[in-house]
């Protein structure tokens, strides 16, 4: 098993409902087709084709005066932001609802609010340094992952509700852990330095500002998820028990050990996450990765539109980085088309629609060939 | 898959014809336990906090578990069917902004505004139903994105940050005097009736039989000749119905002001209950009457955690040990029962 071809083989086309057209007439239906079939089902070319489809329609409303501010690429440089938590959060829901049995991770976002809590006492309260509070805070989300693992793979509960109960228990227990307070000072302040727009060295002058938290967060979380998922063994194996559980353990697979440490990865993501967001806001706050509507929701959607099937065994990381860029960056022209903050509620309409959207064409594509990938 | 190893709540299973066999018990030994557990909390928070067992304290606990366990018993037949409604949280959110702007604006009684707020719920339940049943997409991912779309609606619906001047139509379900007779608050009497009519149904009509055949095996059910879509469609349109319903009971609050936050995270809060009431989130078992012990058992667990003086965030850490608790005994009794009928062959 060395090659690297899409983890699930389609299942061969329906016996045909039409007969085949004649060899001359396919020749020219098959551009379009062709193109439709590509759109369909290759969701990373329909997140491009839509991400460039964003991008121009701004820039043209920002030429003709129609946003707020200048719609160019420094604005979006620095959009990116934003992008990053969400990036990383969805590649920790790619891992676990790969995984399959309906796999999924609710409680991403309490995981992020106690591991932030954590990083704040041992970075700011115990003066730890940074490199080892960091650790920390990935241990802890680690360990808090691998709770659910234990929950979900070896004791059998539903991923939703065991990643429910944990979601109660650890949003509780990071607010109670500080009474109620969050966690700041001198030392997270000055981490805000480390995340924020940068000018890029040796070609900075020619390329815009980028954020710095991209190199020192996102980067390397979306490699290594892409080496461990695309180019190892691992991921083979996750692959294999999310598309069929019994297959999987008649192959040979750890199929209880391989689902545990998906979500135990998924804890560790979210504890490198909960670091980033500390230093985005200065602050550990208690309700961190849980404020509002928490962060577990957007992460699980931009999964989704990203292409990963929430029946387990089909996801791209490229899928959820581009999904993740198109609604970072259509989030921005929202933003921009409103005054004021109207344009958040339209962001929440944007997101709903997306993602609606997109189950939908997921459906309509395996009707009509057989899956996505 | 779960149904299979519990031949009593199997309508499917072979020898289902004899009437009692089908329905084994008409409390299950979840529900049992919850009673139990229920019981043993309310006396030992009678005796470490004297005020917990009188009506000052157990009346705005029932006024709290109304509307979780109302919701719940949609959310009860979704789940039972093998969905899920995530969006019940942004439903409340748009029925009681609706109605709040109409008693703001216009004067109606009562029976109007339950008119408007049910009509209003049902029609997103219906959104998502026909998403669902005729989309054949995964409900989780349709209530993901219809929840966004809600709150979308509410907040566009909100206009600014709060809604002021409510007037006080709502108090018959609400917490204060006017809302409770011989004791009893009005909005629990109504979810207890509701409750019982939903265990009826789901027991005893040939419908709600029909949706545990959908949980348990789609395919097998549509084959038996159930209409699985229509079905489908129902569950989640009840849930909105019920949703409407729920939202006046979170609009009666006692004050005269609507915030943004109303409805936020109450999905979690009915799925919590349900699931602590023994429903499988795989389908094809659950029961209503569980989910209305589960409701009461986190409100218990809330209030006796405010009641204790704790900080009042712990008591969702014991919501989610609760979670834990019960959804585990319930795998270990599968687990028994499987091993029971493996060795009965």
């Amino acid at each position: 098993m060395t090659t690297t071809v899409p983890p699930t083989t389609p299942p061969p086309p329906r016996p045909s409902k039409k007969p085949p057209a004649a060899p001359t007439e396919q020749r020219t239906a098959s551009i379009g087709s062709g193109l439709l079939r590509a759109v369909l089902t290759q969701r990373v070319v329909l997140l491009v084709v839509l991400l460039v489809a964003v991008v121009v329609v701004n820039m043209l409303l920002s030429a003709n005066g129609y946003l707020t501010a200048t719609y160019d690429f420094d604005y979006l440089a620095s959009a990116l932001i934003d992008a990053v938590p969400l990036v990383m959060l969805a590649l920790a829901e790619l891992i676990v609802i790969v995984s399959g049995r309906g796999g999924i991770d609710l409680s991403i976002g309490a995981i992020v609010s106690l591991s932030g809590m954590v990083f704040g006492f041992a970075y700011q309260q115990w003066g730890w340094p940074f490199w080892a509070g960091l650790v920390l805070s990935a241990a802890t989300g680690t360990v808090l992952g691998l709770v659910n693992g234990i929950l979900v793979a070896k004791l059998g509960f539903p991923a939703l509700i065991a990643t429910l109960a944990t979601w109660y228990a650890y949003k509780s227990i990071a607010v109670v852990i500080n009474d109620q307070k969050p966690i700041s000072g001198k030392a997270i302040q000055g981490l805000f330095s480390s995340v924020n727009d940068k000018n890029v060295w040796l070609i900075g002058d020619w390329i815009p500002d980028i954020p710095l938290g991209v190199f020192t967060y996102m980067l390397p979380v979306v490699v290594g998820v892409w080496i461990l998922l695309a180019r190892g063994t691992y991921g083979r194996r996750l692959y294999g028990i999310g598309t069929n559980d019994t297959a999987a353990t008649f192959a040979g697979i750890d199929v209880a050990g391989t689902r545990m440490r998906a979500y135990a990865l998924s804890g560790l993501i979210g504890g490198i996450a909960a670091v980033y967001l500390v230093a985005e806001f200065s602050s550990a706050r208690t309700d961190l990765g849980t404020a509002g509507n928490g962060l577990a929701l957007p992460a699980i959607t931009i999964a989704v539109l990203g292409g990963v099937a929430i029946t387990g065994g089909i996801g791209r990381v490229a899928g959820v980085v581009l999904a993740a860029l198109l609604v970072t960056w259509l989030n921005l022209g929202i933003q921009l088309s409103f005054q004021g903050n109207e344009g958040i509620q339209f962001q929440l309409l944007a997101l709903g629609v997306l993602l609606v959207f997109a189950a939908l064409l997921n459906g309509v594509a395996t009707r009509r060939y057989g899956g996505t990938s | 898959m779960t149904v299979i190893a519990d031949p009593g709540a199997d309508p499917t299973a072979p020898d289902a014809h004899a009437r009692g066999r089908v329905l084994a018990s008409p409390v299950t030994g979840q529900e049992f336990v919850l009673l139990g557990v229920i019981a043993v909390l309310w006396v030992l928070l009678g005796f470490s906090t004297p005020a917990f067992l009188t009506a000052g304290s157990l009346q705005p606990l029932l006024v709290e578990v109304a509307p979780v366990a109302l919701i719940g018993i949609g959310m009860t037949m979704v789940i039972i069917t093998g969905g899920i409604d995530i969006s019940v949280g942004g439903a409340i959110m748009v029925c009681a902004v609706t109605v709040a702007q109409t008693l703001v604006t216009y004067e109606m009684s009562i029976w109007v505004a339950l008119v408007i707020s049910v009509a209003v719920g049902a029609g997103l339940g219906m959104l998502n139903g026909f998403l669902i049943a005729y989309g054949r997409v995964p409900a989780i991912i349709i209530t993901f994105g219809t929840a966004n779309l809600f709150q979308f609606l509410g907040l566009q619906i909100f206009g600014s940050s709060t809604v002021n001047g409510i007037p006080s139509t709502l108090d018959v379900v609400g917490r204060g005097v006017n809302g409770r007779t011989l004791g009893i608050p009005h909005s629990f009497f109504i979810t207890v009736v509701l409750v019982a009519l939903a265990w009826w149904y789901l027991r005893h009509t040939v419908g709600g039989r029909h949706l545990y055949a959908i949980g348990g095996d789609p395919v097998a059910a549509r084959l038996a000749g159930v209409r699985v879509r229509r079905r489908t469609l129902l569950v989640y349109l009840i849930t909105g119905a019920l949703v409407g319903v729920g939202a006046l009971f979170y609009l009666a609050k006692g004050t005269s002001t609507l915030d943004q936050s109303v409805g936020s995270g109450r999905e979690l809060a009915v799925i919590a209950a349900v699931v602590i009431g023994g429903t499988s989130i795989m389908g094809g078992r659950g029961s209503v009457l569980g989910t209305l012990l589960g409701a009461l058992l986190v409100q218990t667990v809330t209030s006796g955690v405010t009641q204790l003086g704790w900080p009042s965030q712990l008591s969702d850490l014991f919501v989610g040990l609760a979670i834990i608790v019960a959804v585990g005994t319930d795998l270990l009794r599968q687990r028994a029962r499987t091993s029971a009928t493996r060795s009965q062959r």
